[in-house]
């Protein structure tokens, strides 16, 4: 039974794992850019759900969108200082570039913020739902399907919107969507930009359940890649297959080892699919 | 030519050595001066070090903490447990980063690019992470402390920094010996060849599996061995210093990035202009506020990759040809 139980725990906080790497592999499979600085975004979108609900009174929940706005307009921001410059550029200066990305947002959070540690408490917070002998934590199961909302939301975008389309193209050739009159830049911008909002939207619906501090996002780094190496880079269907394992991965592990030993457990999976499956579990399929 | 290297070279290499060797007499020998010195040698070492994976192999490691924090372990370990001089500490210091880089090349090294950078960085967590959690074995979080024994060479222990200043010389200069070596051999040219076009590279028979591990092995063994200095040092770190991504891996990668990147003279250059330069922001902004040093730190990685990611010296090289085009006008 408790093996179903951490199953089913697993699947829940995995939903919210497939979210915020979406937004991870999203902007490498449009742009073919790998943002080490991703997990960052996700802490803004905690500290505006925090701060939303601490000054205004509004529910995490309901916040989301407000930190998706947020950081959707910061992405396009720092896609047109930074990252529309290395776009061309070796992988050396892409990859530094991010991580100075990282460090300045962790460190730029610490002096806004401070370095404590915030929660918010709302009233379902302690709550669950009896299913039998399981149990389904009401903020789990909340972020869950806010997950799976947004995550639908954004397939629907893709599929048949204008800009949905011409982002696709842009990411399966740049130059032919360029002859067919799509401005590759402004696409790599919303890509960015909506890759970067969603992980923050995803950092806003796990705010019931987690802290939120300038140094969180060192927690997801390891874990958003695992994800989305998991699931093939660049795949967004992937990433959904990606995060799901991972949440029950997670979760299981955590019946056998001690909790600090959960990121070792995630390090072997990331190692092993790497060495034998650097395309992720269901192959090339971007 | 002298050792390989043109007569003007080899003027200019001995003029630097000798201001290196002169420079400490002038400052107080147990001042704070001589201690940034010292740290600006070994991170100059350090990043030489990463610059035979980072720089002669293309190969974008951000996890080189792994072996520095192994090498600190191991020495110090050995000390406090058996009473053994560093100075043995640090050949099995060595010896364990070299081979800590050799069990995670195996999967890693046909990784190219972003996907290593992204192994490399989760392996040097996962050392952080053993290290904060097996606190049996390394002390857990409140990290260890060197014990003090008499100050002697043998003990790699000394009353003033004077000595220190130049056993980190003898480091930096013999790391960056062994990186201007392994450019010149055989390894140096198939490196460059994988560099270029890994592929072609496997056409023309070079096994780049084995010399990428070659290259990773020789540059965990550094990291190790100059692990064991860090620690003699400083007497006393822990798991998040010594295994940090930003402390360490990054900062490595930026001293090589921001001096040139796969150039002898880069990771010391970049050392000479980032220790200082980090040293000057804590001094000036830490008693105001945490985080605005590492701030710095940040935007300046940023402001380099996008002015010029070959760093200093292909910035140098630019601006020389843009005189000489002046001067002929």
């Amino acid at each position: 039974m408790a093996i179903i139980q951490a199953i089913l725990d697993g699947l829940m906080i995995g939903g919210v794992y497939a979210v915020i790497s979406i937004g991870l592999t999203l902007v490498f499979g449009v742009m073919g850019i790998v943002n080490f600085a991703q997990a960052e975004f996700l802490m803004l979108g905690m500290f505006v759900a925090y701060y939303a609900w601490a000054w205004l009174g509004l529910d995490p929940l309901l916040a989301a969108p407000l930190a998706f706005a947020v950081v959707f307009v910061l992405g396009a921001l720092v896609h047109q200082v930074m990252i529309r410059r290395v776009l061309k550029a070796p992988a050396v200066a892409q990859i530094f570039l991010t991580v100075g990305l990282l460090i300045v947002l962790e460190n730029a959070a610490l002096l806004m913020f401070g370095s404590s540690f915030r929660s918010v408490s709302t009233p379902y917070q302690t709550s669950a739902l009896q299913l039998g002998s399981l149990f389904i934590s009401v903020p789990y199961l909340l972020a869950f399907l806010m997950s799976v909302a947004s995550g639908a939301a954004l397939w629907l975008f893709m599929r048949t919107s204008w800009f949905g389309r011409a982002m696709r193209a842009t990411a399966q050739d740049p130059m032919a969507a360029r002859l067919l009159g799509i401005n590759a830049d402004a696409m790599h911008r919303l890509a960015f930009a909506l890759g970067v909002a969603l992980t923050a939207f995803g950092g806003a619906v796990i705010l019931p359940y987690l802290t939120v501090s300038p140094t969180v996002g060192g927690q997801f780094v390891v874990l958003m890649f695992t994800v989305v190496v998991l699931g093939g880079l660049g795949s967004v269907a992937g990433a959904v297959v990606g995060g799901l394992s991972v949440g029950v991965i997670q979760s299981l592990s955590a019946l056998a080892f001690p909790i600090q030993l959960q990121n070792l457990v995630l390090f072997v999976v990331f190692i092993g699919v790497l060495a034998l499956r650097p395309e992720g579990l269901l192959g090339g399929s971007r | 030519m002298i050792l390989g290297m043109t007569s003007r070279k080899a003027v200019f290499v001995a003029v630097v050595l000798a201001i290196a060797l002169v420079l400490p007499f002038t400052i107080d020998p147990r001042g704070y001066t001589i201690r940034i010195l010292c740290l600006m040698l070994l991170f100059a070492a350090m990043g030489q070090a990463w610059n035979i994976v980072g720089g002669l192999a293309n190969q974008m490691s951000l996890g080189h903490a792994a072996f520095f924090g192994i090498g600190a372990y191991t020495s110090t370990l050995l000390l406090i447990h058996f009473g053994i001089s560093p100075w043995i500490g640090m050949i099995a210091a060595g010896i364990f980063g070299g081979v800590a880089a050799f069990v995670i090349s195996l999967p890693t090294m046909r990784l190219r690019g972003h996907y290593f950078a992204l192994a490399t960085l989760a392996f040097g967590e996962v050392m952080r992470v053993i290290g904060n959690s097996w606190s049996s074995l390394t002390g857990g979080p409140v990290g260890v402390s060197v014990p003090f024994a008499k100050p002697s060479l043998a003990m790699f222990q000394f009353k003033d920094t004077l000595p220190y200043y130049f056993l980190m010389l003898a480091a930096l200069i013999v790391v960056t010996i062994i990186f201007v070596a392994i450019q010149r051999s055989r390894i140096g040219y198939r490196l460059q060849a994988i560099k270029e076009n890994v592929d072609a590279a496997e056409v023309i028979g070079v096994d780049t599996t084995r010399t990428k591990i070659f290259a990773a092995v020789v540059s965990g063994v550094l990291m190790g061995c100059l692990g064991t200095f860090y620690a003699q040092f400083q007497y006393f770190f822990d798991p998040d210093t010594v295994f940090g991504v930003a402390s360490i891996s990054v900062r490595v990668a930026m001293i090589a990035i921001v001096g040139g990147i796969g150039t002898a003279i880069g990771p010391i250059l970049g050392a000479m202009f980032v220790i200082p330069m980090e040293e000057l922001a804590n001094q000036a902004f830490s008693a105001q506020a945490a985080g605005l040093a590492q701030l710095v730190f940040g935007a300046l990685l940023i402001v380099v990759i996008l002015v010029e990611p070959r760093g200093f010296v292909e910035f140098g090289r630019r601006m020389v040809r843009r005189f000489r085009k002046g001067a002929s006008r």
